[in-house]
């Protein structure tokens, strides 16, 4: 059976009581316990003189990297606006060559860089359609989860686009602010690195949009 | 501005965004030994632990455009490596190997200042910080290693001070079990 150390002993090992504080009871296992932490070992680490040499050569053949530029290219258009005065119809069809385009683009240059993601954004007259952009080439289901749709993961599926990685969807979204993430397989819990976060009080980091009349933007 | 080497880590990153690959050079120099004892003592040798550092260096040159505050470059590498770590923990457990094999452990066998008995104790916590889960020996290695106070652990991870308190308190009860007989 384990026995474990006192409320106070545990003060002591974090510093907070000294031993002299202790009861003289609990002197005995305040020492025991501070032999288990004069046993840490703090010695510095000293790592191979050859590692910045080996970081180097891997960063300079991904900064080559073609796949590279172009998800650049790709993840920055943050500020893309898709003017919702045009009909639904006509809007479709705009998102579609301008997905169109990413989408060869992506085809001829497959992207090896791990989870970057965008949101690009529009306006309707009684509603804002926001593009959620997830890059999880590893991923088998890719789901955006928020509070507009309360946190159910199974509301928003994105969709694959081909064999390049990126997930995609179209959601229209009421005027206001909503917090959002990402849930790769059902399980992972993605904030979006293209929009900042915020803590949600649980250990997770949930993104950010505002959705206006005119449009929406990461907050 | 100064030279190269006395940049500040906005100035690097924002550089090396700008195309001037060869300036991350200065962020890699100047962070590879930082957190090399933390990995080093989370995953159990001081080999992983440069596997661990290199990964996450490669990984933060990746993914440099989401570093939304260079200035804090430091910061968000170190989420990086830690989250590196806790990935290959898990990795380990699930295996049944949660000790590396090719080091047992960090504390060395010879230390010309400390006892025998001193010495088995510390290579006796090593091998017992191998079964804390991840958070506690992530917590226990920040506080205890790296000299830490929880509030700064807490600003580092994220994690509230009672959090970090509840997990640290749970591995010192699992530690004093592991280590009995070396106490």
């Amino acid at each position: 059976m384990s026995l474990g150390y006192h409320p106070l002993v545990k003060q002591l090992l974090d510093g907070e009581l000294s031993l002299a504080d202790l009861p003289l009871e609990l002197r005995a296992e305040g020492a025991e316990a501070l032999r288990l932490i004069g046993a840490v070992d703090r010695t510095s680490v000293v790592l191979s003189p050859a590692l910045d040499d080996r970081v180097m050569a891997v960063v300079r053949r991904h900064a080559g990297s073609p796949a590279r530029r172009a998800w650049h290219w790709l993840a920055a258009p943050r500020d893309v606006e898709l003017r919702l005065r045009l009909r639904p119809v006509v809007w479709a069809g705009a998102l579609a060559i301008a997905a169109g385009v990413a989408l060869l683009l992506l085809a001829r240059t497959p992207v090896a860089t791990p989870v970057p993601a965008s949101v690009a954004r529009g306006g309707a007259r009684d509603s804002v359609f926001v593009r959620f952009v997830l890059y999880a080439p590893g991923a088998r289901h890719v789901a955006v989860a928020g509070t507009f749709n309360q946190w159910d993961l199974n509301a928003a599926p994105l969709a694959r686009a081909g064999s390049s990685g990126v997930w995609s969807t179209t959601l229209a979204l009421p005027v206001g602010q909503h917090q959002y993430a990402f849930v790769v397989d059902g399980e992972r819990w993605v904030a979006d690195p293209a929009a900042p976060a915020i803590d949600d009080g649980f250990g997770r980091r949930n993104s950010m949009v505002a959705v206006t009349a005119r449009g929406a933007h990461t907050l | 501005m100064g030279l190269a080497g006395e940049a500040t880590d906005g100035e690097v990153v924002r550089a090396v965004l700008g195309g001037e690959v060869e300036r991350y050079a200065v962020l890699v120099h100047r962070y590879r030994d930082r957190y090399a004892r933390y990995a080093a003592r989370m995953l159990g040798s001081r080999d992983a632990g440069e596997d661990a550092v290199q990964d996450a260096l490669v990984r933060a040159f990746d993914r440099l455009a989401d570093c939304r505050e260079p200035a804090k470059f430091a910061g968000w590498l170190f989420l990086i490596l830690r989250n590196r770590c806790f990935a290959e923990r898990r990795r380990r457990q699930r295996e049944g190997r949660p000790l590396d094999e090719r080091d047992d452990g960090v504390a060395g066998a010879d230390r010309p200042d400390g006892t025998l008995e001193q010495t088995e104790r510390m290579r006796a916590l090593e091998r017992s910080l191998a079964h804390l889960t991840p958070e506690q020996r992530d917590v226990f290695v920040l506080k205890h290693v790296e000299g830490l106070a929880y509030e700064e652990i807490a600003a580092r991870t994220g994690a509230t001070v009672a959090s970090l308190k509840m997990r640290m308190h749970r591995a010192y009860d699992r530690l004093r079990d592991l280590m009995k007989e070396h106490l």
